[in-house]
């Protein structure tokens, strides 16, 4: 009889899996408080099945919806028909455009998006209308019954033919323009070099399903399970379109099952909220995954133009860029998107002259928003390309050009901000220049050689050829541009336990850890629950740029300093001391000298303490005219190897090691740092080859996980971080950089980098195409 | 569901509901079931069919049961029967999928990236139909391109492959080092006997191709009676030459880059084909 194959394709000796050893110097022995690997609050729940899922969410009687999406990427509605829909059994609802009572357009950044359709279709897969029924299938039935009659209209695909196109939209098609101009345009350099980069369309890719459950209010108000990241500004956007004041819709936020984005499709929440008011019924939505792919937000692709100018030695002169981003039919945060890109166009490298066009338009091809990382991705793959090319020109070393360039703290940005957080470019590019290089199959084992094409594949080690590439990164954290950065929170004590309540989402990032984390730190006490978040609590923003760690963690910690301050005040007093000569350790209260000693729940005596706090960082100002201004808070720093096997021949490529060094300013949980740099790095590297979602005329052509590949753990390469920089920010809470971005941000680069030392090709594109990785063999 | 234990058992069950679909590993029919692609009225699962999950010897040939999964096929006892066909298994999908499909699956799917299709067109395979009047034999390719479909009530219940004694080498491009389906796969076998190389390109047509032209002049070229070496320079012909055949020039103007490389993996894979299997 056959049985289950037990062998299976497992990483072998060279590759495979992802695993990372930690810089030594970061792991503490401590079992809790900050620097300690606190296993993540969801680790249990998930391991056990009983994470609350939204696609799990149940409500006694609830009907099923189903949305009905544009097959077009652009067209005129000539007519929309639902009453076959409306009449078939089990049908107890269809709404349309006609039937949202508040404000028809939304957007979190413009509102220039409608719920539902009314006359024009811009995208693929755009919502048109949306049913409820008693049972999933029927709801799919109808919402496929729903006739629409379209003329088609050409639609607007290549971002450069926006400019001169018809208006896709009343706001017109150019979404934002930035003319950066920083220094003097008359500079030149000794050595020019140029280069064309295109970025294709990553997909976030969120494994778990897209869902929601809305349940009308008594008072007429209507509650919303969402995965939401977001979940005021999700609120907000709700109760606009429902037509009701804010605090009649409550956002609960169910389990988010990882989020790298604003995860779902924002009309999802809308689309609920409108039916379950129209029936006084629970609705639930789950969406395809093909539904998926066409409806959420994508990193936006983009085109673009440089020449780097540099003297003989190397030495940037000036660098001028032109870059266009696809932002699809609608703004969401392409805004943001291009003042990161025009920003960080020169990357971290110290340049007297800067000059930057960046655009973002609008066209028929699948929206763009919110993916980490973005605008500052795209420019990274770009401007190293750059820089290989330099080096490649002056006949230098890639790193050593690196090297000679390399910002520091004091140095301008090309939008005249000081850099004055830490900016250790240059101490994280030796890191890993300087780092062993992984052993090469001759020296292994060479059966054991896991070849690009994989361990069944056609590959042949002769046809490999190995390469080494460089890049360094950089992203801003926080909102930018004058965005009023704010999170609220409130830490309870009572009996022993602590108690965190803050909007802030635990998208699978670790804040519900890390909050745990700082008030064990500051309360001394071991058992902390964090509450899961809705909007009944003040709003701590979104899930995004890092932000959490600094607002909504400042915050928590505020928070838990007054509630010490309350603890310990009144003993203070009665001993005659202050309370900072207090300390509080596993639940116990002891003076400096000794004399005192307590614990937290003698202080107590049954009390409860409360306190609440707000972290508002320093504010920072829109670029103006000529791109300039103090636009952002703070920044991080990531420097990457990469190191690649390709085969010449077939142009595949496995990516065998990723070395990183990262800028983190301190470690606060070393389990955590290392999770999310791995977690970015192999998402940059599924960016660099493979991550495409692909369109033809603005269709998308195959929304499956079949037709758009993400890396497995066979793709996945081994993740080695070489040091972790722990010079703290002043600024930011903790000293505490954000961790998650900036390797998002520069493996792709890294990757580009390598597969050129290896085929000597000039690699412009991402995802890198096979054909673009082939390469003759040396001497033939 | 019905869930047979015999190949009559489960010929009477189809032929009793014309409706019925049957399901050996699902991998590919529930995931058209579950896009909605499919709404079968009742399945007829073959997974308990003992007889058709291993294989027999025949004549010199193997009698391959319909159900052997791809796991089994990817063990070294069937890899010395059949070499090819154990790396297309060991190279068709993730471990999970290669637990439950199965190699009757993959031929009554016929999709062009399926693995097993260049090596059963190579290995010049056929495929025995059990139905309601008894059971028929056809080549793999009659039933695969739709010739000769199953007709109501029939099962494919076995595959004949010649057993060849002889080195057969299997390789697929996917682009990627984890799994994924072929972009080009080249299936390569020795025919001593019959002083013959065959080789069949799969993923880059409908349908598996052989370039015969190709196989001819190179089969000329090797001494079989002796040590079967061949120069290098012939063995990167006999890629380009099947390449060639394989994807012509267009009649008129360039062919489109993504082609051109497409022939370029043909030629690297059809040349590896050889060498490994010459060596
Ligand atoms: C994630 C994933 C990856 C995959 N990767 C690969 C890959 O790399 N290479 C590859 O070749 N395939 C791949 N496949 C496809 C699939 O696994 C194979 O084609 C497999 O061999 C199908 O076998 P099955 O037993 O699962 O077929 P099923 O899904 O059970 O059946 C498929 C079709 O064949 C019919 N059928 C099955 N058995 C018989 C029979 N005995 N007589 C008549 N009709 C029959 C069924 O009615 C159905 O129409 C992949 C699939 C998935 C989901």
């Amino acid at each position: 009889m056959t049985g289950p194959d037990a062998v299976t394709a497992t990483p072998t000796a060279t590759g495979g899996g992802t695993t990372a050893t930690t810089n030594p110097a970061s792991v503490a022995d401590k079992s809790y408080g900050l620097g300690a690997s606190v296993p993540p609050a969801d680790a249990d729940a998930k391991t056990q099945g009983v994470f609350p899922y939204a696609a799990d969410l149940w409500a006694e009687g609830l009907l099923w919806a189903a949305v009905l999406r544009s097959p077009h990427p652009h067209a005129r509605i000539v007519s929309v028909d639902t009453h076959a829909a409306a009449e078939m059994p089990g049908v107890r609802a269809v709404v349309t455009h006609e039937d949202v009572p508040g404000d028809l357009m939304h957007g979190r950044w413009v509102a220039d998006r409608p719920v539902f359709a009314k006359d024009i279709v811009r995208y693929h897969g755009e919502p048109i209308a949306a049913v409820a029924a008693d049972h999933p299938g029927t709801a799919r039935l109808a919402a496929a019954a729903i006739a629409v009659e379209y003329e088609l209209l050409e639609p607007v695909t290549d971002p450069e033919q926006a400019f001169s196109a018809e208006a896709l939209h009343p706001d017109g098609n150019l979404i934002r323009h930035i003319p950066l101009q920083f220094g003097d345009p008359e500079a030149t350099g000794e050595v020019v070099v140029e280069g064309v980069y295109r970025i294709g369309r990553q997909d976030p890719a969120p494994i778990g399903a897209e869902a929601g459950l809305a349940v009308p209010r008594p008072d007429g108000g209507v509650e919303l399970y969402l995965a939401s990241t977001d979940p005021h500004a999700d609120r907000d956007l709700a109760s606009a379109c429902f037509g009701l004041e804010p605090d009649r819709v409550k956002v609960v936020v169910t389990g988010v099952p990882g989020a790298m984005a604003d995860r779902e499709d924002p009309s999802f929440g809308l689309t609920l909220g409108l039916l379950a008011l129209k029936t006084g019924c629970p609705v639930k939505l789950v969406a395809t995954r093909e539904e998926s792919f066409l409806g959420h937000a994508h990193r936006h692709p983009a085109l673009l133009c440089y020449r780097h100018h540099a003297d003989a030695e190397g030495r940037l002169v000036k660098v001028e860029a032109q870059i266009l981003l696809d932002a699809g039919a609608y703004a969401d945060a392409s805004s943001d998107a291009l003042a990161a890109a025009v920003s960080f166009a020169a990357g971290p490298y110290a340049v007297p002259h800067v000059f930057v066009e960046g655009w973002a338009v609008r066209t028929n091809n699948p929206p763009s928003g919110h993916v980490r990382g973005e605008g500052a991705m795209q420019v990274c793959a770009a401007y190293e390309g750059q820089m290989d090319k330099l080096a490649a020109r002056l006949g230098l070393d890639p790193a050593e050009l690196r090297m000679r360039n390399v910002m520091a703290t004091g140095d301008l940005l090309p939008i005249g901000q000081t850099v004055t957080c830490p900016a250790p470019v240059g101490e994280l590019l030796k890191a890993v220049r300087d780092a062993d290089l992984p052993p090469l199959p001759a020296d292994d084992d060479e059966a054991e050689w896991l070849l690009p094409d994989g361990p069944a594949g056609a590959g042949e080690p002769g046809a490999v050829r190995r390469g080494v590439g460089y890049a360094l990164g950089m992203v801003h954290m926080l909102g930018a541009e004058g965005y009023d950065e704010v999170s609220t929170a409130t830490v309870r004590v009572q009996d022993g336990v602590a108690t965190v309540i803050c909007a802030a989402v635990d998208t699978g990032q670790g804040f519900a850890t890390l909050a745990r984390q700082i008030v064990q730190e500051v309360l001394g006490v071991d058992e902390v629950r964090v509450l899961p978040a809705d909007t009944d609590q003040p709003p701590a923003g979104p899930a995004a740029r890092g932000r959490h760690t600094w607002v909504s963690g400042g915050a928590v910690e505020r928070a838990a300093k007054m509630v010490r301050t309350q603890l310990l005040q009144p003993l203070a007093a009665k001993f005659g001391m202050s309370v900072e000569l207090l300390t509080i350790v596993e639940g116990k209260i002891t003076s400096y000298d000794g004399v005192l000693s307590t614990t937290v729940v003698e202080a107590l005596d049954g009390k409860e303490l409360w306190a609440t706090a707000q972290c508002r960082p320093h504010p920072t100002e829109r670029l103006d005219d000529s791109g300039q201004g103090d636009a952002f808070v703070g920044l991080a720093f990531a420097a990457v190897r990469a190191v690649v096997d390709v085969d010449i021949e077939l142009g595949s490529v496995r990516v065998v090691e990723m070395t990183v060094a990262q800028d983190v300013g301190r470690v606060l949980n070393p389990r955590q740092v290392e999770a999310r740099i791995e977690a970015g790095v192999t998402q940059g590297v599924g960016m660099a080859l493979m991550e495409d979602l692909r369109t033809s005329r603005g269709t998308v052509k195959r929304p499956s996980l079949t037709g758009y590949a993400l890396p497995t753990a066979l793709d996945a390469p081994q993740v080695r971080i070489v040091k972790l920089v722990e010079e703290r920010d002043v600024v930011a809470s903790f000293g505490a950089k954000a961790v998650s971005a900036v390797p998002v941000v520069t493996s792709p680069a890294a990757v580009a980098a390598a597969v050129r030392a290896a085929t000597g090709r000039p690699v412009s594109r991402l995802p890198i195409r096979p054909q673009a990785a082939v390469a003759k063999p040396a001497g033939a | 569901m019905t869930l047979p234990t015999s190949l009559d058992e489960a010929v009477a069950a189809l032929a009793a509901m014309p409706a019925a679909v049957p399901v050996a590993g699902g991998t590919d029919l529930m995931s058209a079931v579950n896009s909605g692609l499919l709404r079968p009225a009742a399945l007829v699962g073959l997974g308990r069919i003992s007889e058709i999950r291993g294989w027999q010897y025949a004549d010199g040939n193997a009698l391959l049961g319909a159900c052997l999964t791809h796991a089994r096929m990817g063990r070294s006892d069937f890899a010395a029967l059949i070499p090819a066909l154990a790396m297309a298994a060991r190279a068709a999908g993730p471990p999970q999928i290669r637990n439950a499909g199965t190699l009757g699956g993959n031929i009554a799917n016929a999709a062009p990236t399926g693995d097993a299709l260049p090596v059963l067109a190579a290995l010049e395979a056929t495929v025995v139909l059990a139905g309601p009047d008894g059971t028929r034999e056809i080549p793999v390719g009659h039933l695969t391109a739709g010739h000769d479909p199953l007709r109501p009530g029939e099962l494919l219940a076995y595959v004949r492959a010649p057993l060849l004694h002889a080195p057969q080498t299997f390789l697929k491009a996917t682009t990627r080092t984890g799994p994924g389906r072929a972009t080009a796969s080249v299936a390569l076998v020795l025919d001593p006997a019959r002083r013959g190389v065959r080789c069949a390109i799969g993923a880059v047509a409908p349908m598996p191709l052989r370039p015969l032209e190709a196989e001819r002049w190179v089969s000329g070229l090797i001494d079989w009676d002796g040590s079967r070496a061949l120069e290098p320079e012939a063995c990167t012909a006999f890629g380009d030459y099947a390449a060639m055949s394989c994807i012509p020039d267009p009649a008129e103007g360039e062919l489109p880059l993504a082609l051109a490389h497409l022939r370029r993996t043909v030629a690297a894979l059809a040349r590896r084909a050889l060498e490994r299997a010459l060596s």
